[in-house]
């Protein structure tokens, strides 16, 4: 399995000179098997980038079948969604998964608010031209894609939820833990350590550089070193720090993962825009 | 009068090594009077920098802000929940729009940080919004500004606004289609569909009336997201090019046009030729052609004798 970064950034995009080495694109992952079968997490404005590489072969052909999870529906999560260029080629089949939000909506409906006409010319899902599905799930269970078998698990992230991952496929295993606050950093949620048992790899949110969490404790985020407690305690490999601040400059967060990388035996990385990456 | 440009670029942040010097941000403009006076048009994502330069120099006092938008596609207001004096208690923020739909304009704006989309509801936040709905043909007066809201071509309407102040004059006009081939009404369009008469009628009226409006305005920012093959494909997207932005400006005898709302997809190299094209372009026919770029600050000339 690899794994491919396509937006790294949470919150908000950053353009400029500051950003260009970890990326300024809001998060969207991709996941690939050795047989190419394709699941991406997240529409963040990473996503349009993406676009551009699936248009050029089999989704330009209207002949593309991509399944897609969601986190969660906060804009910097779906907000490539209108400009996913593979949903306006007729043929194309995807498919959308994620929980609903805890407001009463639908995933669904969520998704339709994000395309009403006042926001998008788009005018609503039934315009897309691709086969589009969209299906709520409760966390808690197990999906199966083509190629890959995903655990899914309920973590809070501020005032609500958001869905976490665990992903199986060519005997590797991804854990996903993004937009994620553990009520304490040192005691990580025991779900967030099932995920994570003997993963080969661990993303985890690291929004905040450790020195500014207590500003920021409650907002929903984890500082760096909370994706250290629950790589150690799950007997993680590697992990990959993610959804970095807007505010964290290249070097900003070139300074966390050598503080991190030096408090811990676990490998770590900080996430970044760019080539497919061996799980 | 002077105008800052936070963000430049159409549709969605483009952040990475394409887009360094023209930026990635989306839709949002700033006028300034001699006296410090302080005009918002739009609330893309160039208004997270913005508001961080407000607090900056406000010290973190709350202040009074006003903020024109030209529509609430996602691309001019996803701003808004960035802002950060929003985020100071005390502060008061109008917002000025174009009612496109049914639902009221305090439903659309705080639609967007609904639960299932922003951590915190509009309500939650410290500022304190109030609403102000514009109709094309009615002018107003904010502090020194004296505004006149222009209707424009795009799906489900969107407006201009020339702006007069310190004598001088300017206009943001994005966005907007041509008022030519496609009437932007109330409905999804997949592409270009017939023009009947009235729709002809209509779109003539669009025309003359924008024109009368820019006449005699020193500076006019103008969408130009598309070159012309863009726009002989996506002609029902409600986008124009330099050049219908230069037939207009031309005919209203405008001095200099900036181009503005530029397409995700034209990297800096594109934008260098685009530039360098379109100032040769606009010197045929009088008009001084500029591009915009986000971190550009233009003084505006005074107004022109009728």
């Amino acid at each position: 399995m690899k794994i491919r970064f396509w937006g790294v950034r949470g919150s908000f995009a950053m353009s400029g000179r500051e950003f260009l080495r970890y990326g300024g694109n809001t998060t969207s992952v991709e996941l690939k098997t050795d047989a190419g079968q394709r699941l991406l997490i997240d529409l963040g404005t990473g996503a349009t980038e993406l676009a551009k590489h699936l248009m050029a072969a089999e989704f330009g052909k209207g002949q593309g079948s991509l399944p897609i999870l969601l986190t969660h529906t906060h804009l910097d999560h779906i907000q490539g969604l209108p400009f996913f260029t593979p949903f306006f080629i007729k043929g194309n089949e995807i498919r959308i998964m994620g929980a609903d939000p805890i407001s009463g909506l639908s995933l669904e409906a969520t998704l339709q608010n994000q395309l009403d006409p006042h926001y998008s010319p788009l005018n609503g899902l039934e315009n897309l031209a691709a086969g589009v599905t969209i299906s709520s799930f409760v966390p808690g269970g197990t999906i199966a894609v083509p190629g890959f078998v995903v655990t899914t698990a309920r973590v809070p992230h501020g005032s609500m939820w958001t869905t976490a991952f665990r992903i199986v496929a060519d005997g590797k295993v991804v854990a996903f833990l993004s937009d994620v606050e553990y009520p304490s950093i040192d005691e990580p949620l025991p779900e967030a350590i099932e995920l994570a048992k003997d993963a080969d790899l661990l993303v985890h949110d690291a929004m905040h550089a450790d020195k500014d969490y207590e500003l920021r404790r409650g907002w929903g985020h984890s500082p760096a070193r909370a994706g250290v407690v629950v790589a150690e305690r799950a007997g993680a490999k590697r992990l990959a720090l993610f959804h970095h601040s807007p505010d964290a400059t290249d070097e900003m967060i070139d300074e966390v993962v050598g503080r991190t990388a030096a408090s811990t035996k676990v490998s770590v990385f900080a996430a970044a825009e760019g080539a497919y990456l061996d799980v | 009068m002077q105008i800052s440009f936070w963000g430049v670029r159409g549709s969605y942040p483009v952040p990475g090594a394409a887009t360094v010097r023209y930026g990635g941000q989306t839709s949002c403009v700033e006028a300034r009077t001699a006296s410090g006076e302080c005009l918002i048009v739009d609330a893309g994502t160039g208004m997270r920098a913005l508001g961080n330069k407000l607090v900056r120099e406000s010290g973190g006092a709350p202040g009074q802000y006003h903020v024109l938008l030209s529509h609430v596609h996602w691309d001019h207001i996803q701003g808004l929940p960035f802002f950060s004096p929003a985020y100071i208690p005390g502060t008061r923020i109008s917002v000025y729009a174009l009612l496109t739909a049914a639902n009221e304009l305090d439903q659309v704006i705080g639609g967007i940080t609904r639960h299932e989309f922003f951590p915190m509801p509009l309500e939650a936040v410290p500022a304190q919004f109030q609403f102000h709905q514009v109709e094309p043909g009615v002018d107003f007066v904010i502090g020194a500004f004296h505004v006149t809201p222009i209707a424009l071509n795009h799906p489900f309407g969107s407006v201009g606004y020339r702006i007069d102040a310190d004598g001088q004059s300017w206009a943001y006009v994005a966005d907007t289609a041509p008022f030519d081939r496609v009437l932007h009404k109330q409905h999804f369009l997949s592409g270009p569909e017939p023009l009947s008469e009235d729709d002809r009628v209509a779109l003539a009226a669009m025309h003359d009336a924008l024109v009368a409006r820019l006449r005699g305005v020193d500076t006019v920012v103008y969408d130009t997201h598309f070159t012309p093959d863009e726009y002989a494909r996506f002609p029902h997207y409600g986008h124009s090019t330099p050049d219908q932005a230069i037939a207009i400006c031309a005919e209203a005898k405008v001095r200099r046009l900036v181009l503005y709302h530029h397409a995700p997809a034209h990297g800096d190299d594109q934008m260098d030729q685009i530039a360098k094209q379109y100032l040769e372009k606009g010197e045929a026919v009088g008009v001084e052609v500029l591009t915009s770029f986000e971190g550009m600050t233009l003084p505006v000339g005074p107004e022109a004798a009728a």
